[in-house]
Formats: structure tokens, sequence, C-alpha cells
């Protein structure tokens, strides 16, 4: 009896250590370059290139958050600005993405008709196309129809590349709902509008949200894209702007970590509060009834 | 009347997406294909003319492309291999409950936030050979006197882009296969269990074979994350040749040496590559899962 | 049923609209349906608006403060809408533009390096330059080609040679060094003595400094670095490597410099880490400041060594400003061009953007009046400024520094020798140079 009671205790302390060790290395392997970055963002310029084998600076310097939290400062209002523009990219992007995807998704997986197949494919194929290759054209494009530097547009692009995954997940959302209640609900006298309405809409919220997080942090790490059309002061986002701080002859390691950990905080931000709907919208719908 | 508009309705709902990926992908596709088959050199404005394949051509037959191939390649095995294997196992760690799951579960979706050109700044942090993390600790733990080169050779600046991609793109397989592991009905365990298997047995015949679709998911999005690499690559190695892959070879045709054609060509190859690729997930992805 | 598509469409996307709302927390602030295009909608790159209003394309360091420019306007009546873009970017979006037929900016920035390839592309509108001024500005010669100024140079970069004075002390060296070979074997003696580990800061990455280290390092050692039809001078260009591959050889070079970025390598010598760098005009000012200097007052900035005694010359690497051919108010932007570039500018620029003046009259003010500090052997060796390109700089110079550094970082992974490097290059650089003459 006691040794049972014994070996329970073990295994429940060699599962503890087991899941501490998992924890450790986890974060560890997760955080360690942020908290790396965080520490180069408070080190002197000058102490950065020393050869000690310390980790930590001597000195510990704030003045990088300082500048950039400033809006008077020409760096802190270019960084300020940089993520206003890409949470308004964000915004226009959700805005136009989320209806499209799901009216495609919606009818992909769940309306039968000539060429659902290729058209299908011919979406999803479109993710291995590299930006490089339609920019050019683009930019052409968009100087035609006066089109530069326009968030509305920009966000177009983003959500044509977004939509092929986006409608993938959705439609694989949408096709473990059992046609039954569609069909009920048309006999109730309801059309396709209403019965989408009442019956899809209500019970796909989860995957929207998980959809809109996936738009929103990929979104905010663009950057050939509004590089190349978008990248006046009142578009450019702040991925860009952080790569400028690191350029020829001006290379600023503390200001351009120091701007990255403060660029990170809005996505991880959003991530932390809608965390809960992160995998609840790319889980197997039928499963959850 | 209703049968045509039950006929047309769908491809009406279709409108919005195909006007949209029409007009911003297919449209410059096509323009880029009319390019690629053409000399264009923009320091020579004068002289722009059809040229067929010859452009296809000459890329094939230097040894550069074949060079930057491997080197896709390369990037392309280990992104997918690491992205699926720690991708699968951070979410099984990730499915253990605990009270912070949650904040666990925020804290690795930080790396997906990261725009490609930081995340390489991040790490060139990491492994510069002056001031970078992994000397201070090599030197401190005495494991090396001198700093060590760690960006000095092919296959080790190759390892260390593959590594640091997929540090970036990790966030996302776990993601998906954690999706995939809640998805899986409890009850499926406790029958398991009756019958007497054990974890491994369990794990093999459920877990494993059930996960897999949504695996297939992530090794989708890591391999056209591998192919696309560019931005890490240039923050760590800048145009070394040691480490140019196919896109960047590209954009040093295109961009720096101005010769359009070629360039357009080049990427050309590029998505040929990802849509061979792609047709062979395709297939796995109109697969649906049964439980 | 057209109109009942309409409302489910219309219906759906304020629907999604909402959701989205909430998905993007910090959306909610900002709007939630309403259509996000009045954001942003005055196009400035298609630049060509009415009257007198041009688009400047630069980098940070070359943005005038507000309060030149409202000078400026109230002047001219032109007013000047600024797109401050990153350095390495502004090349990328003139290409893009131009390859399209569209002016980036009226007045846009222009390296030295990219000059070549803007006139051979034809993409840069001449400029009218007076004799006086070709006088006082030597680095417009680099901006010159087939007979036309296509750019006026405003910030001045050339090579410096510095040196740790203290360092030289402490291992008994007297005097500065006058020769590279004095160079070596200084950095020798530091190196034995213990003085300092890595006294020669050489980028050695593969990177833009790294080919333009080899060309001044050549230039100043034998006075030449390419021959008459653009292909390499084989006896200076080897000589040069050669004295690279002894320096990595005999580990006077950090071994670090062969993967970090060249502004590191040179950044070595303002902590102490190097004694001896040949680098930017900007390291003047670097050297005495608290913020970026560890060793201030122990950096003295010297002429560039040459062969048997100083260089003759120098090379120069200045940034200067062009009109773009597809601007619609060139009349405008020249007349910003001037007033950006003329000697009242320039010397409010120094104060306000550390800007380093092109105009050598302007130099010797500033050091005059002690605007600039620890000048040293500046003033002087703006005066030796040449250029190492006999035809101008070709329009194949980025595949043709692409090589170099390619070859040169391979040197210093040891993987080839000085002569298969050269080699390796050489056979590159002539084709190229083939292919523009005969084309």
């Amino acid at each position: 009896m006691l040794k049972i009671q014994h070996e329970r205790i073990l295994t429940k302390v060699r599962k503890k250590v087991g899941y501490l060790t998992a924890l450790l290395i986890f974060l560890l392997l997760t955080l360690g370059p942020f908290l790396w970055t965080f520490i180069l963002s408070v080190t002197p310029e000058y102490a950065m290139l020393e050869k000690t084998p310390g980790l930590l600076p001597e000195t510990v310097t704030f003045d990088n958050y300082r500048e950039l939290l400033t809006a008077d400062t020409p760096r802190g209002g270019l960084l300020i600005t940089g993520i206003g523009n890409a949470i308004k990219a964000v915004c226009a992007a959700l805005t136009l993405g989320i209806p499209v995807s799901m009216l495609t998704a919606y009818t992909l997986s769940r309306m039968e008709f000539c060429g659902r197949r290729l058209i299908r494919n011919l979406l999803l194929i479109t993710m291995v196309i590299p930006v490089m290759a339609t920019i050019i054209p683009l930019y052409r494009l968009f100087v035609a129809r006066q089109w530069l530097n326009d968030v509305f547009w920009l966000s177009m692009v983003y959500v044509s590349s977004y939509l092929p995954l986006t409608t993938w997940l959705m439609s694989n959302y949408f096709a473990t709902f059992p046609k039954e209640l569609e069909e009920a609900a048309r006999i109730d006298g309801c059309g396709l509008l209403s019965s989408f309405l009442r019956i899809i809409l209500p019970a796909s919220y989860p995957i929207i949200l998980s959809a809109a997080l996936i738009m929103f942090l990929n979104t905010w790490s663009q950057f050939q894209i509004p590089l190349i059309l978008a990248s006046s002061l009142e578009t450019k986002p702040v991925a860009i702007v952080v790569s400028e701080f690191m350029t020829k002859d001006s290379i600023q390691y503390g200001l351009t970590a120091a701007a990255g950990i403060i660029a990170v905080f809005p996505p991880a931000l959003a991530a932390l509060v809608f965390r809960r709907f992160l995998i609840s919208g790319m889980m197997n719908g039928s499963v959850k009834g | 009347m209703n049968i045509l508009r039950k006929k047309l309705l769908p491809y009406l709902l279709l409108t919005p997406m195909i006007l949209v990926m029409g007009v911003l992908v297919f449209y410059p596709i096509t323009a880029t294909f009319s390019y690629s088959l053409k000399r264009w050199k923009l320091t020579s404005p004068g002289d722009i003319h059809f040229i067929g394949l010859q452009n296809y051509s000459s890329i094939l037959e230097s040894d550069s492309f074949w060079y930057s191939f491997q080197n896709t390649l390369f990037i392309l095995t280990a992104v997918v291999l690491l992205t699926s294997v720690v991708g699968f196992l951070t979410s099984i760690f990730l499915h253990i409950e605990v009270k912070w799951s949650g904040i666990l579960l925020a804290i690795a979706m930080l790396p997906w936030a990261l725009p490609p050109y930081v995340n390489g700044i991040l790490w060139k942090f990491v492994f510069s050979s002056g001031y970078g993390f992994l000397n201070k600790v090599v030197i401190g733990l005495g494991l090396a006197g001198q700093p060590v080169e760690w960006l000095n050779s092919r296959r080790a600046l190759l390892l260390i882009v593959s590594l640091v991609v997929s540090w970036r793109s990790i966030p996302f397989t776990a993601l998906v296969c954690l999706a995939g592991r809640q998805s899986i009905p409890g009850g499926l365990y406790e029958a398991a269990r009756i019958d007497g298997g054990n974890r491994y047995t369990i794990f093999r015949r459920i877990t494993l074979p059930l996960m897999l679709p949504f695996v297939a998911i992530g090794i989708t999005s890591a391999s056209v994350t591998a192919i696309n690499v560019f931005d890490e690559i240039i923050a760590l190695s800048g145009y070394n040749d040691l480490g140019a892959n196919l896109l960047v070879e590209s954009y040093l045709t295109t961009f720096s040496f101005l010769d359009f054609g070629k360039g357009s060509a080049l990427t050309y190859l590029v998505i040929l590559f990802g849509t061979v690729l792609g047709g062979f997930y395709l297939r796995s992805m109109n697969k649906e899962v049964d439980y | 049923m057209k109109r009942k598509l309409i409302s489910t469409l219309l219906v759906l996307s304020m629907t999604a609209a909402v959701a989205a709302g909430c998905g993007g927390k910090d959306a909610s602030d900002t709007d939630g349906n309403k259509n996000p295009s009045a954001e942003g909608t005055t196009s400035k790159d298609n630049s060509g608006g009415e009257g007198d209003h041009i688009t400047f394309m630069a980098p940070d360091w070359a943005i005038p403060t507000e309060d030149q420019l409202e000078a400026f306007t109230k002047e001219t009546g032109i007013k000047v809408t600024v797109n401050e873009v990153g350095w390495d970017d502004i090349r990328d979006k003139m290409v893009t533009a131009s390859a399209g037929g569209q002016a980036v900016a009226d007045v846009v920035e222009v390296d030295w390096s990219w000059v070549g390839e803007f006139y051979a592309a034809d993409w840069l509108a001449p400029m009218e330059v007076s004799d006086e001024m070709k006088e006082d500005m030597p680095t417009l010669e680099t901006f010159t080609k087939g007979g036309h100024v296509l750019a006026i140079p405003y910030a001045n970069d050339y090579r410096l040679s510095y040196y740790n004075t203290k360092q030289y002390e402490d291992a008994g060296i007297t005097g500065e060094p006058r020769t590279w070979d004095e160079v070596y074997t200084n950095c020798k003696t530091l190196k034995e003595k213990g003085v300092c580990e890595y006294p020669f800061a050489l980028p050695l990455n593969a990177e833009e400094k790294t080919s333009t280290y080899l060309m001044w390092l050549a230039y100043t050692m034998n006075g030449v670095v390419f021959n008459e039809d653009g292909t390499l001078n084989r006896d200076s260009v080897l000589a040069a490597l050669k004295y690279e591959e002894n320096l990595i050889k005999d580990e006077l070079v950090d071994p670090a410099d062969k993967t970090s970025s060249g502004m590191d390598t040179y950044k070595r010598i303002l902590s102490g880490s190097a004694n001896f760098l040949t680098g930017p005009t900007s390291f003047v000012s670097k050297s005495t400041s608290e913020e970026d200097c560890s060793v201030i007052g122990q950096i003295e900035p010297i002429l560039v060594p040459g062969k048997d005694a100083k260089s003759d010359v120098t090379m120069a690497l200045p940034e200067a400003l062009g009109v773009t051919k597809f601007s619609k108010n060139k009349d405008a932007a020249r007349e910003f061009i001037k007033w950006y570039t003329s000697s009242e500018m320039q010397e409010a620029l120094n104060k306000s953007n550390t800007a380093i003046p092109t105009r050598n009259s302007v130099l010797k003010k500033l050091i005059d009046n002690g605007s600039i500090q620890n000048a040293g052997a500046m003033l002087e060796q703006a005066e030796r400024i040449a250029s190492p390109f006999p035809g101008g700089i070709p329009s194949y110079y980025a595949e043709m520094s692409h090589t170099m550094y390619n070859a040169i970082h391979k040197m210093a992974l040891g993987e080839l020798t000085a002569e298969e490097a050269y080699a390796e290059m050489d056979a590159r650089i002539a084709e190229l140079s083939f292919e523009e003459a005969y084309e």
C-alpha cells in the first residue's frame, strides 16, 4: 500500500520535473532572443562592441526608449506614426479580408458547382507566389490607377496574399457543419441569407476570430509590399521604420533593438487578449458539436 | 429562373475573390511572365525586345543558379523538418493544461508577429562574432577561448538561417497542431485506455494519425515560408554568395544588377518550383479527417 | 435578385466589420467599417503636382529642419514635401518607379556608386554648374558622366586615416605612420607588445565597404585601380589584395571583421579595439562624441598613407541630390538643389545634420571657426580628393562590387588565395566592361 503510494508520488514528481524542464526550454527558446534584444536596447552604444564575456552591461540606459516613446523626437515620432499606420493597415485588411474570405470559403465548402475544385486549387496554389514575382507589375498598376500610398489598396494586396490560407481554414471549418442544419432552416422558409446569418455565422465566430488574428499578425510583419507600394510617412508601417534605424552609416543597434521590442507589443497584446480564439477557430467544428 | 439562379449564385458569391485575385495576383504574374521572355536591362533602355526562353536557358546554364538552388533546397528541408517536429512538440506541450496555459500560448505566438527582417536582426545579435550572445556564453563557460565565427561556412550559415526562419514559422504550426490535438474527442482516449492501450500505442494509434492532417497544414505553410526566405538571409549575412538562395539571386539580378528580364525569369523558376511542391500538398489538403 | 445579393453582401461585410472591430482590439478606436481609403489618399510618390510643389526623397541625415524648409518656401514660393526613406531602400524605389516611367520624387538622393547605372538608364536630368562651383567642389567629378553633371554632392565623405596615439605611446612607437608598410610594421609591434590584439580595422564581410576598401587601398598605395578600358590594374590591385591577405594571416585583423558589418569594423577604433582605420570622414566627429567613443582624445585623423610617403590622392564616397528625368517640376527641383547645396546651407546643415560640406571653402571656414573639432588632416586631405574611375563610375558598378566583395570575403575565409581572388574578380570585371563597351 505504502509502496504504491510512494510510487505514485514519484511519478507525480517525475511528471512535474519533466513539465518544468519543458517549460524552461520553451521559455528560454521563445523569450531568450527577445530578452537579449532587450538587454542590448539598454546597453550604451559604445559598450556594445566591447569584448567582455559578461552578459549584462555595466551601465544601463533607457535613453533609447525615452527617445522612441516621445512623439516630439524625430525618431519617436516616426515610430509612433509607424505603429499607427500598421494598425490602420490591420483594420483595413480585416474589414476587407474577413468578408471576402467568408464568402469564398462558404461558397467553396457548401455549394456544388462546376469548376469548384479548379477554383479552389487555383486559389490555394497562389500561396507559393513570392512577392517579388508580382511587385513590379503591381507597382505599375498602382501608378496607373493612382493607388500608391493608399491604405485601402495596400490592404487589398495583403488580402490577396492571405485569402488562400484564411479561405482554406474557414472552409475546413464550414465543411464540418451538418448539411441538414441549413436545409432545415431553408424548409422553415429562411432564404440563403438568413440561413447563413442564423446558422452559419453564430457558429463560426471562433474561426472568424482566429482568421482575424492570423491576418493581424501577418499584416504586422509586412515589409516588402509597403516598402514599394506605400512608403510615404502617412502609410509606412512600423516594420519599415525599424529597418530604417539600421542603414548605411548609421547602424544603431541599441535603438533598433529598442524599436523592435516596442513594435512587438501591439501584436503581443492582441495575442494575449484573444488567445482563447486562436485555437478554437481552427478546431474541427463537428467535434465541438 | 430558379435553376439559373441556383447555378449562377456560387459564381456571384465568388466574384469578390475572383476580382481581388485576378487583379492583384493573376494579372501581375502574367505580366512578370511576359517580362521574363524579354531582354530588358534597365541600363540599356534602348534595347528591350522579345527573346523567347533565352533568359531561362542562360539561367539554367549558370553555376550560380544551381548553387542557389541547392541552398534553397537545404533551407527548405531543414525548415520543414524543424518546424514540423518542434511545432508538433510545442503543441503537445501547450496542450497540457495549467493555470497559465493561455499566457504560454500567447508567448508562443510572439515570434510570429516579427517582421522577417527584424527577426534576422534579432538573431544577428545572438550569432554575431563579436558581441553576440552565443559567443559571450561560449567564452564565459570556457568552451572556447576565442570568439567563434558562426556565420563563416556555407553549411553553418544555411543551418542558422533555417533555424532563424523556423523560429518564426513554428508558432503557426504549433497553433494548428494544437487545434488538431484539441479536436480529438476525449472519448477516443478513454476507449483506448479501457482496451488496455499503453501510452505509446495510444500516441501512435490515436494522437499521431489524427494530428497528421494538421501537421500537413504546418508543413505546407513552412514550405512556402522556406522557399520565400529573403530578409533573414540579408540581415544575417548580407549579399554574401555563400548563403544566397534563389530569391536572393533573383533580387540581386533584378534590383541590383538591373536585369529585369532575367530577374523575372528567376522568380518564375521559384514559382514553378513552389507549384510542383504545392501540387503535391494540394492533394493532402483536399483530404478530410474522420474520427 | 440582384438587389438581394447586394444587400447580402452589404450585411455580410458589415457584420464582419463589426467582428473585425473586436478582433483587432486597437482597431476599435480608429474605425470599424468606414472606407479606409479616406486615409492617406494623397499619393505623393506620383509627384507631378501643379505649380511649384516638389517632392524630395532622401535618407534621414539629409532631411533639412522644418525651419530651413519654411525659409526656402518663403524665399522661392516652392513647397517641398519630404519623403524620408531608408538609404538602402531608396535605390530599390528609384528602380521600381523609373522602370515604370515614373518619378519616384522630383529630387532624389544619388549615391556616388549609383551614378553609372542611373546615367546608363537615363533616369536623371542633367544639372547646370558654374566653373567656380566645380573648382570648390572636387567631388563633382564623381557625378559627372559623359560630360554631364548628373547630381550635386551635398555630403562629403572621403577616406581619412585615424590612429590611436596613446597605443602608439604605450608601444613606444613615435610619429604617425606615413606609408602602408609602416602601418603594417607598427601594427605588428602593437600586437607583439600586447598593446592591441587586432590593430587593423579591415572590413571583410560580403558587403559594399569591403570592395571600396580594396579600391582605395590600391588607389592610395599605387595611384591606380582601373585601366582606361575599365578592367582592373593587375599590379596595383593584386598588391593591395596581398597586403590584406597578409594582415589576415598575421592576425592583425579581428576574425570578427570577416562577418560583422563594415560599420562595426570601423567602430572598433572608437573602443580602442583597433588602432588604425582608414574610413569615413564622419569618424572625426564620432571620435569626439561621448556617446560613440570610449577613447576620446586618443584618436587622431591623419592623411592616408601611401607607398613611399603620404598618398597624393584619396577616394571620396559622397552623396548627392539629383533631379529625376520623369519629374514634371524640373526647374523648381533644380532651384531646390541649388539652395540646398549653397554655401550658407552647407554651413547650416553641418550644424543641424552634422553633414560634412562638399565645398572646400565651407569646410575650411568650419574648421577655422571651430565648428568641426579634432579635424587633424581633414582639410588637407579634402584637397587630395580624386576619382579612381577613369571613365566615371561604370554602369555595372553594383555587379562589379558584388563580385569584388565576394571574392575578398572568400579570401578572408581562407577559401581563395589573393591570386585566386584576383583572378575571380578580374575575369568578371573584364566581362562586364567588355559588355558595356560593345553593347
